[in-house]
C-alpha cells in the first residue's frame, strides 16, 4: 500500500521540445500523484499547452522521458494516449448533437449482432458511470438539448467510463457561468473520489485556489515549482511564481499624446460585453488586455461594425459600428485575430492584397487604377520591408510576420485614424514584432490612435500608454503606463482577483 | 547602394506573367491545337468560315457563359439561366400574341412588341431576383437555390405553353430581331450582341473596380467583408446581371424561331458552366476570367463538332463533354500547382 503511494500516476522527467529558433518546454521534471488535482500554470507561452501535447502524443518530445505507473509511455497519437488511461478534455467539445447521451457515451463502443445493434451490459455500466458523477443528467437525453456544461460532463463521463484514469481538463471552464463552474467542480470532486486523477489548466487563479490539491508552475517553459495548494500562501504567490522577474519594460512615455477625445464608447453590451465604456484619444496606442475569452475581440469587432452590439459608438463625433464599410469610411481599420481566415486573400499576390479597403483612391467613376495599385503596393512593401522578390508574390507563399504586415499594409493604405489590431504579433518571429511594434508607434506618433487587443502581457506593456484591463467581459479597470506600473496587480485583475488597481 | 527607386523597379520589374494570363493562354492554345488536329482529320473543317460557325453556332451558350463566370468568380453558382431562357422566351410571345386567338395557346395579351419583350426581361429579372434573396438573405447555398429556380422559371414557362408551344399569332415583326443579319454579311444581330457583351464583361472585369470585387469576394468572403466591401450587394447585382443577359437570349431565341418553347434553353446551364470551367474558371471562386471562357467554349464546340461530324455518332456528345472536363479540371489544378510550387 505504502509503495503505491509512492508510485506517482504519471511523471515526466528532463521533457524537452524544441522548435526551430525556440525551446518551448525546457527540461521540465515534476510527478503528478494518483487521485489527485493537479493544476498547471503559466502564462502564455510558458509552455503548458506544448506539454500537454506531449502527455496526450499530440508532439513527440525532443528529449527526456514521460512514465505511467512507472512503465515508459511514449504515445505517438490521442488514441495511444488512451490506452494508457490518459484522456483529454479540450476546450472544443467531441460530442454529436443528433444522437443521445446514451449513444454519445458508447459511440465506437456498441455491440453488433448480425450488423444490428444489440442492448448490453455496456450500457448498465455506461449509466451507472454517469449517474456517479452527474445524476441530474437523463442518459436517453438528446445531446443537443443539453448546455456546454452538461456536454463537458459527457465528455468527462465518456473518458470515465472507457478506462481512462487521469483526465486532462484544458481551461474547462473558459464558456461556463458561475452555478455551471460549481457542478463541474462537484463532478472533478466524485472523479477523484473514485480514484481518478485529474490535470487541471486554467487561468483563473481562484479555481484553482479552490479546486486543486497541487499546482505546478511554468515560466518560460521552464519548470519553476511544484507545490501542495495547502502550502501556497494564496493568489500573490501563485502570480509571482508564474512572473518571477519584473515584466521585461522597453516603454518610454510618448509626448505626442493629446487630450482630444476621438473614440467615445458607453455602455457596450452583448452576450459576453457587460456594460463597456471608454474613450481612446487622438495619437494615444491604447491595449485590452486580458485572458482569452474576456471580450477582446468582441470589443474590437463591435467598435469595427462587424457584429451588433448594443450601447453607443462615436468617432470623432459621428455614430460607427453598424458595418465593416461605414466604420472604413468613417476611418477606422481593423486587423483581425486570424490573418489568414480574416485578414488575408491568401490567393491573391500582394499587389492584389494591399488596396482592398480604400477603392476610391484608386478608381475614378468605377474605373480601376491599377498602375497607381501597384506603385501603391511597392510604397507599402518598401515602407513596411516586407520581405519579397516581387508584389506579385502570392500572400500565401509570405512568413507569419510578412503577412501580418501585408494586412498592416492594407489598413493603412486605407487612410485609418484609429487603428484596431486584435493579436498584432501572434505567430510572428521576434525580428517582425519590433518592427511591427515601431510601425505602430510611428503612426501614434502622425497623430493616429491605435488600439491593441492582446493576450500577451509585454505586448501591452511594451508599447501602450494606457491599458484596460478585462475580465469575463467587463472592464475592470484601467492602467496608466510608466515605470512604477504593477504587473502582479494587472495578473490579478484580469484572472478574476477583484480588488482593482490603484492608479 | 541602391536607390529606393532601383529597388521598386526590381519589384514591379519581376513581372512574371499572372496565374490569369498563364491559364488564358493555355486554354488558348488548347482551342488553336485542337482545331488544327480536327482539320487533319476532318475534310473541310479548316476554314475560316467554320471557325466562325462555331462561335456564331454557340453565341446563346456563350453569352450565358459571362454571367455564370462573373458568378463562379464570385463564388457562387447559377443554375437557373436555362430556365430563364425557356420562361423569357414564353412570356415575350405570350405578351406579345394578339387577343382573341382560335383556341388558349394561341390568344395572349396583344402587347406591343417593345412592351411584351420588357416584360419578359422584367419576369427573367424576377428569378435572378429570388435567386439572390435565397442566397444573400436566407444564406442558402447557390447551388441549390439556383437549381430549385431553374425548376420554377421552366415550370412557369411549361404551364404558360401548356407543355408544348406558342407560335401563331404574333405580330408580323416578332421575328426580325433574331433573323436580322448585318454589314450585308451572313452575320445575325445576336451575335454581335454577343460579341459586344464579351467586349464590356472584360472591360468590366479588367478595368473596373466592379469586377476587382468579384475577384476579392470569391478569393475569401470573410476578408472581403472585413475590408469593406459589401458582399451582399455585389452578388445581388451579379445574380440581376446573369439573370438578364439570360432574358435578352431567350427574348432573342423565342424573335428567331417565332415561337415560345418551354424546353428550350435545355441543359444551356450545365454547357454555360462547362465552358467556364474549360476555360479555367475556378469552382470554388475566385479565379478565372471571361476570356477564357470564351475559349473554353471554343474547345467545346471543335471537340463535339469533329468528332460528331466524321468520327462518331452524335450520340457521344456527352461523353466528349464530360473527357471534355474532366481532363480541363485536371490540367488548371496541375498547371497552377506547378508554377505555385
Amino acid at each position: 500500500m505504502t509503495s503505491q503511494q509512492y508510485s506517482p500516476v504519471l511523471s515526466v522527467e528532463g521533457l524537452t521540445k524544441d522548435y526551430p529558433g525556440v525551446r518551448a518546454v525546457d527540461d521540465v521534471s515534476f510527478s503528478i500523484e494518483n487521485s489527485t488535482i493537479h493544476c498547471l500554470i503559466g502564462e502564455n507561452g510558458a509552455g503548458k499547452s506544448t506539454l500537454i501535447k506531449m502527455l496526450t502524443g499530440a508532439l513527440q518530445p525532443t528529449s527526456g522521458t514521460m512514465k505511467v505507473n512507472g512503465s515508459v509511455y511514449e504515445p505517438n497519437n490521442p488514441h495511444e494516449a488512451r490506452e494508457y488511461g490518459i484522456a483529454t478534455l479540450f476546450q472544443e467539445l467531441h460530442v454529436v448533437d443528433e444522437l443521445t447521451v446514451l449513444e454519445n457515451l458508447t459511440l465506437g463502443m456498441e455491440q453488433s449482432r448480425f450488423g444490428f445493434l444489440i442492448k448490453s451490459d455496456l450500457d448498465d455500466r455506461v449509466i451507472q458511470t454517469l449517474a456517479s458523477i452527474e445524476p441530474s443528467i437523463d442518459p436517453s437525453a438528446r445531446v443537443s438539448s443539453l448546455s456546454v456544461a452538461q456536454k463537458q460532463i459527457i465528455e468527462i463521463a465518456r473518458a470515465a467510463s472507457s478506462g481512462a484514469n487521469v483526465i486532462i481538463m484544458d481551461e474547462p471552464t473558459a464558456a461556463l457561468s458561475e452555478r455551471e463552474v460549481d457542478r463541474l467542480f462537484g463532478v472533478i470532486r466524485r472523479l477523484q473520489e473514485t480514484k481518478d486523477t485529474v490535470v487541471y489548466i486554467s487561468h483563473k487563479l481562484d479555481e484553482i485556489l479552490q479546486l486543486g490539491d497541487v499546482v505546478t508552475v511554468l515560466r518560460d517553459g521552464k519548470h519553476i515549482a511544484t507545490k501542495l495548494l495547502s502550502q501556497v500562501a494564496g493568489r500573490s504567490e501563485l502570480i509571482e511564481m508564474m512572473i518571477g522577474r519584473n515584466v521585461f519594460q522597453d516603454y518610454t512615455p510618448r509626448t505626442t499624446v493629446t487630450d482630444e477625445s476621438v473614440l467615445t464608447v458607453s455602455g457596450l453590451s452583448s452576450k459576453l460585453l457587460k456594460d463597456v465604456s471608454f474613450h481612446i484619444n487622438k495619437g494615444e496606442i491604447v491595449g485590452f488586455y486580458g485572458l482569452v475569452g474576456a471580450g477582446k475581440t468582441e470589443i474590437a469587432r463591435a467598435l469595427f461594425g462587424a457584429d451588433k452590439v448594443s450601447g453607443s459608438i462615436l468617432f470623432k463625433g459621428q455614430e460607427v459600428g453598424h458595418s465593416p464599410r461605414q466604420a472604413i469610411a468613417a476611418g477606422i481599420a481593423l486587423v483581425p485575430e486570424e490573418r489568414r481566415t480574416q485578414g488575408l486573400f491568401t490567393n491573391l499576390t500582394i499587389r492584389e492584397n494591399i488596396p482592398v479597403m480604400n477603392l476610391h483612391r484608386l478608381s475614378d467613376k468605377g474605373i480601376f487604377r491599377s498602375s497607381d495599385a501597384e506603385a501603391a503596393a511597392i510604397d507599402y512593401v518598401d515602407k513596411l520591408s516586407i520581405a519579397t522578390d516581387s508584389i506579385e508574390k502570392h500572400t500565401e507563399k509570405l512568413s507569419g510576420g510578412n503577412q501580418q504586415k501585408v494586412v498592416l499594409a492594407k489598413c493603412l493604405f486605407s487612410q485609418a485614424e484609429l487603428l484596431l489590431l486584435d493579436e498584432p504579433t501572434r505567430g510572428v518571429d521576434v525580428g517582425a514584432k519590433t518592427e511591427i511594434y515601431d510601425i505602430i508607434r510611428n503612426l501614434a506618433d502622425e497623430g493616429n490612435s491605435v488600439a491593441i487587443f492582446s493576450t500577451e502581457l509585454e505586448e501591452v506593456l511594451g508599447i501602450c500608454d494606457r491599458i484596460f484591463l478585462l475580465y469575463s467581459g467587463s472592464l475592470e479597470s484601467e492602467v496608466i503606463n510608466g515605470p512604477d506600473v504593477d504587473a502582479t496587480q494587472i495578473l490579478n485583475v484580469v484572472t478574476g482577483g477583484h480588488e482593482g488597481v490603484v492608479q | 547602394m541602391s536607390t529606393p527607386t532601383q529597388a521598386n523597379r526590381a519589384l514591379s520589374r519581376s513581372h512574371r506573367m499572372s496565374d490569369q494570363t498563364c491559364i488564358n493562354l493555355l486554354v488558348a492554345s488548347v482551342a488553336v491545337l485542337l482545331f488544327l488536329v480536327a482539320s487533319l482529320l476532318v475534310p473541310n473543317f479548316f476554314q475560316w468560315l467554320n471557325l466562325l460557325n462555331l462561335i456564331t453556332n454557340n453565341w446563346a451558350v456563350i453569352s450565358l457563359g459571362v454571367g455564370v463566370t462573373f458568378l463562379l468568380v464570385s463564388g457562387n453558382f447559377d443554375l437557373s439561366v436555362g430556365g430563364i431562357v425557356a420562361l423569357s422566351g414564353v412570356l415575350a410571345v405570350w405578351f406579345a400574341q394578339s387577343t382573341g386567338g382560335a383556341n388558349e395557346l394561341a390568344s395572349g395579351f396583344g402587347l406591343p412588341y417593345w412592351l411584351a419583350m420588357l416584360c419578359a426581361l422584367a419576369g427573367a429579372l424576377t428569378i435572378g431576383g429570388l435567386n439572390a434573396l435565397f442566397v444573400v438573405r436566407f444564406r442558402i447555398p447557390s447551388i441549390i437555390v439556383t437549381l430549385g429556380t431553374m425548376m420554377l422559371a421552366r415550370g412557369i414557362a411549361q404551364v404558360v405553353t401548356q407543355g408544348s408551344q406558342r407560335n401563331t399569332n404574333l405580330p408580323a415583326d416578332f421575328g426580325l430581331l433574331g433573323n436580322m443579319t448585318l454589314f450585308g454579311t451572313s452575320v445575325k444581330l445576336p451575335v454581335v450582341l454577343m460579341a459586344i457583351l464579351l467586349v464590356i464583361a472584360v472591360f468590366i472585369e479588367r478595368k473596373m473596380v466592379f469586377g476587382r470585387l468579384t475577384y476579392w469576394i470569391g478569393a475569401n468572403p470573410v476578408a472581403a467583408r472585413l475590408s469593406g466591401i459589401d458582399k451582399d450587394r455585389h452578388v445581388t447585382y451579379l445574380y440581376l446581371f446573369s439573370a438578364c443577359v439570360a432574358g435578352i437570349v431567350g427574348i432573342l431565341l423565342s424573335s428567331e424561331f417565332k415561337s415560345g418553347y418551354s424546353n428550350r434553353g435545355m441543359l444551356m446551364e450545365f454547357d454555360a458552366l462547362v465552358i467556364a470551367l474549360l476555360g479555367g474558371v475556378a469552382i470554388a471562386g475566385g479565379f478565372g476570367s471571361v476570356v477564357g471562357m470564351f475559349f473554353g467554349a471554343l474547345i467545346l464546340a471543335v471537340v463535339t463538332s469533329a468528332a460528331t461530324g466524321l468520327i462518331l455518332s452524335p450520340d457521344w456528345q456527352f461523353i466528349l463533354k464530360a473527357i471534355a472536363v474532366f481532363l480541363a479540371i485536371m490540367t488548371q489544378t496541375w498547371a497552377l500547382a506547378r508554377r505555385n510550387r
